[in-house]
């Protein structure tokens, strides 16, 4: 591997790892449940920065640890092991989808979009391992992601129609009780569901469900549907872990700077060239 | 709001700070949130559930107005409703891209370049400021920037010749760090900190929740969260730098400091201690204000005014980084350049 690719992957890889919360006391009861924190509105109150604290992001499905792909990375660089977050663990190919996400997964080093720091879609964002903010108010939900700070506008009142399929997708959301239901379409084609390369198509649909479990802890959830990859819709669900640092607060992980060598440096002027 | 672009890289262009407002209306110098209206009713920005002034809802900053304000307008702080007119019709002839000939130049663009957008590309509005102020700069009292330290003047000469270069077609761009953070997608053209009215999406989403006020710019998908808490300043230094919120009155303060390299501002330095004030003054206006104070490259301290309008124009996706293909065509220019130099040197 060139050196110039091996030294990006590097960043990259060290800057996710390196982000490992401390969890206690969340244990949740029926009773925290209906004592749930309420907005002003008498809506669950969904605000605070949450993370997920799991290996998803490495791949969705149960899978035992193993070796990265850089060699100088040694342990730095390994697949955590994971119990997985897929309800029931099998994703649902179609048998061309299949042979399509080995072929990701083989190619992975280079072909995650998270490598190239492209904005990570929906569901994604959600497991990175990476604090995300949510900012609830009554008309507009921001939820904010410190990885690429990528971000994304649920709409609750009225949705204008989506005008493009972009990363981030088009959110539209509602209360079901004191869960927020979200709708995402108008996704493209371009992301990623893992490190692994699950993937979907551009007619991905996905229901995302937001419930709090107690006070410093949500439940989500979110079903896949995409006609053009899978036979039948799936699910994943994970609990959401609050940042209970007094100070927390989402901090910058523009990585566009950490990919530039990557993507560009063989267009660098080379001396004596 | 016609054109919006929802996932195109930036390209190179020299930009002139401009923004837009519709009808005029007498802004103080330090606005007060309560404002008579014509009927004679004092005006009070709504609250928040929790009791703030409510700052929230998408707001549009478009301007022509320029940063500073022409020499040839003296001490005029203020046009006419006609004055204003006459501005508007010289400068939408002005800035039209469509208009310019290359041969011969204009605006920034130097005889012999290139123009690199046409006119369909831009919506940087075509009004003046709705206080029909003649520049964006309220302090110093001329309207002008103030003179730059000898470090200022050194970088902005050089930041004048690589936009020279550029414009004629001979970029600096031996790697990707000789382009500014914009063409890089690390930072928008006008996404601040501070806000700038600038060629197109100038749009802002504010958001409140208890103890955070969210400035979300639609470039690149910014959103800068900004606790109230009163909490202190991190010891890093960060691309935006580092905001923490306070009210006074009814007006929202955020300083910010700790940035990386340099504000969104051409030729500012990381040590810039910045100051925005959010105002509501009346329904449909959102009085923006900032003062910038960065000795390393001005003299003393300056402040400008941005009033923003109400807009019922969503926010979009601005994916800048993902559809970058402007980087990889100005490296891959500037080797073939070398390339051909070369040859021709043989």
């Amino acid at each position: 591997m060139p050196v110039r690719l091996q030294r990006a992957f590097i960043a990259v890889a060290i800057a996710t790892a390196a982000t490992i919360p401390l969890f206690a006391n969340l244990i949740a009861s029926k009773a925290q449940v209906s004592q749930a924190r309420r907005t002003a509105d008498g809506k669950a109150d969904l605000n605070g920065i949450w993370q997920a604290l799991n290996t998803a992001n490495w791949d969705l499905q149960q899978h035992a640890a193993q070796a990265g792909q850089v060699v100088a990375l040694g342990a730095v660089g390994a697949v955590p092991a994971g119990l997985g977050v897929v309800e029931g663990n099998e994703i649902p190919y179609l048998p061309d989808a299949a042979a399509k996400k080995k072929e990701n997964f083989d190619r992975r080093l280079t072909a995650d979009p998270e490598v190239k720091c492209y904005l990570p879609g929906v569901p994604r964002a959600t497991y990175m391992p990476y604090p995300f903010q949510i900012v609830q108010t009554p008309n507009y939900i921001l939820m904010a992601y410190e990885y690429a700070g990528a971000t994304r506008t649920i709409h609750m009142d009225k949705a204008p129609p989506s005008p493009a399929d972009s990363w981030m997708g088009h959110s539209v959301g509602r209360w079901q009780g004191d869960t927020l239901v979200v709708d995402v379409t108008s996704l493209n084609d371009q992301t990623w569901f893992d490190r692994a390369g699950n993937f979907h198509s551009d007619a991905l649909h996905v229901i995302e469900r937001y419930t709090p479990l107690g006070p410093d802890a949500l439940t989500y959830e979110a079903t896949i549907e995409d006609p053009n990859v899978f036979s039948r819709p799936w699910k994943v669900s994970m609990p959401l872990y609050r940042r209970l640092e007094k100070n927390a607060q989402l901090l910058e992980f523009k990585c566009v700077e950490f990919v530039e060598e990557l993507m560009y440096g063989h267009l660098r002027k080379q001396p004596g060239k | 709001m016609n054109h919006r672009f929802i996932t195109v890289g930036i390209l190179p262009v020299a930009i002139a700070l401009a923004s837009l407002g519709t009808e005029p209306v007498a802004v103080q110098s330090n606005p007060s949130a309560a404002k008579t209206t014509g009927a004679g009713a004092v005006w009070t920005a709504p609250r928040t559930a929790d009791g703030q002034p409510d700052l929230q809802g998408i707001w549009d900053f478009r301007t022509i107005t320029p940063l500073e304000r022409p020499r040839s307008l003296g001490d005029k702080a203020f046009f006419t409703a006609e004055e204003a007119a006459s501005f508007e019709k010289d400068e939408n002839t002005r800035q039209n891209r469509d208009l310019i000939d290359p041969k011969v130049g204009g605006l920034n663009y130097p005889a012999g370049g290139v123009i690199p957008y046409n006119e369909v590309w831009y919506d940087r509005g075509d009004k003046v400021v709705k206080t029909r102020r003649t520049s964006l700069i309220v302090d110093p009292p001329n309207g002008r920037l103030p003179p730059y330290t000898p470090e200022g003047q050194k970088k902005a000469d050089r930041r004048a010749k690589e936009g020279r270069d550029t414009q004629l077609g001979h970029p600096i761009a031996d790697s990707w760090e000789d382009r500014p953070l914009q063409e890089r997608c690390i930072m928008g053209l006008n996404a601040g900190p501070p806000m700038t009215p600038g060629p197109y999406n100038n749009n802002v989403q504010l958001f409140q929740s208890p103890g955070y006020v969210v400035v979300f710019t639609e470039m690149v998908h910014d959103a800068r969260i900004i606790p109230l808490d009163g909490r202190p300043h991190l010891s890093i230094r960060q691309w935006r730098g580092d905001s923490r919120g306070h009210w006074e009155g009814d007006t929202l303060v955020v300083e910010t400091n700790n940035f990386k390299r340099e504000t969104s501002l051409p030729g500012s330095s990381a040590n810039t201690h910045l100051i925005e004030r959010f105002t509501r003054t009346d329904p449909d206006t959102l009085l923006y204000e900032f003062t910038v104070d960065d000795p390393t490259t001005w003299t003393r301290p300056w402040t400008a005014q941005v009033p923003m309008s109400r807009s019922d124009q969503p926010i979009y996706e601005f994916a800048c980084h993902e559809g970058n293909y402007a980087m990889p065509g100005i490296l891959a220019g500037a080797r073939a350049d070398e390339k051909a130099a070369v040859k021709g040197t043989k």
